[in-house]
């Protein structure tokens, strides 16, 4: 793991001195920029009848050279390659890329390896005898594994004992093993305190927790290596970072009703520490966060968070559900992050942005396959767009 | 006050390359023959100009050389996905470049008032051909930071602009003669230097 201080050759600079190393490829990085649907686009792909116009309209756009020989095109194809698309690209940024850059497109990727681990882990506890390889074809191409370590973790057994194992025999090569190895001496150190609440809470939500604490450890983690770098990188990438950790947070808060995590002996205990020790919540917010009951209480403390407010009374009133709603607060943040020139923020923000690209498209198709084209504007949140509610006021 | 003698010539002003300026009035009162600021009085006025001239040129250049790096780098960069721009966008580049041309123009006019000076009796420049030496030294030397700094300072911001250029003609064609704009009032700026590095040496002669 990079250390707190990066050494001032190590950081990527400002104004006169980011060229000297990243000129080119945050040049590379801007040029891709061309290729984000354009409301144009969008329009014309609402108007579609079947996704064989979807398809035609789609080669007129950047996405061309990857649908054109698409034989049978569905929804899974048009996510499948517009994936492909992404990891393209992001190779060839990483391809470019020096320290302290390379590193820092590699954080982008832990994310997708921690999502991979958890839908392999989450299948397999559900289902032990789930088909691997249809598995893998789910998985986000970005935070691939070997083969090998997405088998091996189906070989994973729910137990205390399992997830040591799991650690010992496939995680600890992967870049994300030392957010696990965090994760397992927590854990073991609560055992010895309290053993019975603990069995018990890993037998019932295995997978809640462990995907809640690594993306913690993650998000503090790249959060410190952000500030390590220094200049508008640390300045742009806090504040994204906070304002996913917040997310996580409130996520973890509404999920947590109606499971054990929301026991009142637990709350204090156990679904505290899964939030993340920053953002614009943290500290005084996660506080009132750990003691909220139902999703009134929520509401009341999110009550004083203007930008929080806004999306929960989305998520109250029905309008949006609550991820849509984050979603499009992401949005906006990336599209701003976007908007400086001499920083690594564009990497995260490029990549988070083409992931709702891609959602945006395949809600699409997916809505004119079902015939229900109306609902097309449900889970649509567009990118760059002209006609962004946040851009209207 | 330490006394500086060993280190310099004899009391009583410089001993010049090929000349001795006059006596003691060099040194102002109050202060001893060899004291330090002698260290100014004993070197030669030449010195002084050729370190302007100097740094007139090296300094331009490395503006320019900034700038271009920044500059092309991104423009390299951008014609991956926008060919288009590859040769419109030069002109950021020239841009640049003609920080280190002001650079060179000023080195070229400043070293043209170098010569040999003629030398009185008995190898002795009298005082009055001592005061317009030293006032030439000095105002080519700084003639020459102040063309030098300006074009620095001046090449690195047509560099970070031209990139920024660049970047903005990739997305939207319409924006490279806004940009180019910004680009001029930053070269703009290296000529200002150029200006007054000329005046200031106007009445400089050797």
């Amino acid at each position: 793991m990079p250390g707190k201080t990066l050494l001032l050759s190590q950081r990527p600079g400002g104004l006169a001195t980011f060229n000297i190393q990243d000129g080119f490829n945050e040049a590379l990085l801007r040029g891709l920029q061309l290729g984000f649907l354009s409301d144009a686009d969008y329009r014309s792909i609402l108007q579609c009848e079947n996704l064989a116009d979807v398809k035609l309209n789609l080669q007129e756009t950047d996405y061309g050279a990857y649908v054109g020989d698409v034989a049978q095109i569905s929804p899974s194809i048009v996510r499948e390659k517009a994936l492909e698309k992404l990891v393209n690209e992001f190779n060839l940024l990483r391809a470019n890329a020096n320290q302290p850059l390379s590193q820092f497109l590699e954080f982008i990727r832990y994310d997708y390896m921690i999502d991979n681990v958890m839908l392999i882990l989450k299948a397999t506890l559900n289902n032990p005898n789930v088909d691997v390889a249809s598995l893998i074809k789910q998985t986000h191409p970005l935070g691939q594994f070997e083969e090998s370590v997405f088998n091996s973790i189906c070989a994973f057994e729910n137990s205390p004992k399992g997830y040591a194992e799991l650690y010992q025999s496939v995680l600890i090569d992967t870049p994300i093993g030392p957010y696990f190895a965090r994760f397992l001496q927590e854990e073991s150190a609560k055992v010895s305190q309290d053993a019975s609440y603990v069995q018990n809470l890993l037998e019932e939500l295995p997978t809640t927790k462990l995907e809640s604490s690594l993306r913690k450890l993650y998000l503090e983690d790249f959060l410190e290596f952000c500030q390590g770098l220094g200049g508008d990188t640390a300045t742009i990438m806090t504040d994204v970072i906070k304002a996913r950790a917040d997310a996580t947070a409130i996520n973890i808060t509404l999920n947590s009703f109606g499971t054990m995590l929301n026991d009142p002996n637990l709350r204090e205990s156990e679904r505290k520490p899964l939030y993340p020790s920053m953002g614009f919540l943290y500290p005084e917010g996660t506080d009132k966060l750990s003691q909220v009951g139902d999703e009134m209480e929520l509401a009341a403390v999110l009550r004083t968070y203007q930008v929080y407010r806004g999306i929960f009374d989305k998520h109250q009133r029905g309008d949006k559900t609550i991820d849509d709603a984050f979603y499009e607060r992401e949005v906006q943040l990336n599209e701003m992050a976007w908007e400086g020139q001499f920083h690594y923020a564009a990497y995260y923000s490029y990549v988070r942005l083409k992931e709702q690209e891609i959602r945006n498209l395949v809600w699409i198709c997916e809505c004119i396959v079902q015939r229900q084209k109306d609902r097309a504007s449900d889970h649509f949140v567009p990118v760059f767009s002209r006609e962004a509610s946040y851009r209207k006021r | 006050m330490a006394t500086l003698t060993p280190f310099f010539a004899p009391a009583g002003g410089g001993g010049f390359v090929n000349y001795t300026c006059y006596g003691t009035s060099n040194t102002p009162q109050g202060w001893d023959a060899g004291d330090w600021p002698d260290i100014l009085l004993n070197i030669s006025p030449y010195t002084w100009a050729s370190l302007g001239i100097v740094m007139a040129l090296s300094l331009s250049v490395l503006g320019a050389a900034w700038g271009i790096w920044i500059t092309g780098s991104t423009l390299v960069g951008a014609a991956v996905k926008a060919p288009r721009i590859k040769s419109k966008n030069l002109v950021s580049v020239i841009f640049c470049e003609a920080t280190a041309i002001f650079g060179v123009i000023i080195a070229i006019i400043l070293q043209g008032k170098l010569s040999d000076i003629s030398v009185g009796e008995n190898d002795k420049a009298p005082s009055a051909i001592c005061a317009t030496l030293f006032y030439s030294g000095y105002s080519i030397f700084w003639a020459g930071f102040a063309v030098g700094a300006t074009n620095l300072a001046s090449g690195i911001t047509v560099g970070i602009s031209g990139s920024g250029c660049a970047l903005a003609d990739a997305q939207d064609p319409s924006l490279f003669v806004k940009i180019l704009i910004v680009e001029i009032f930053g070269s703009a700026l290296g000529i200002f230097g150029l200006i007054v590095g000329i005046i200031m040496t106007q009445n400089a002669q050797f």
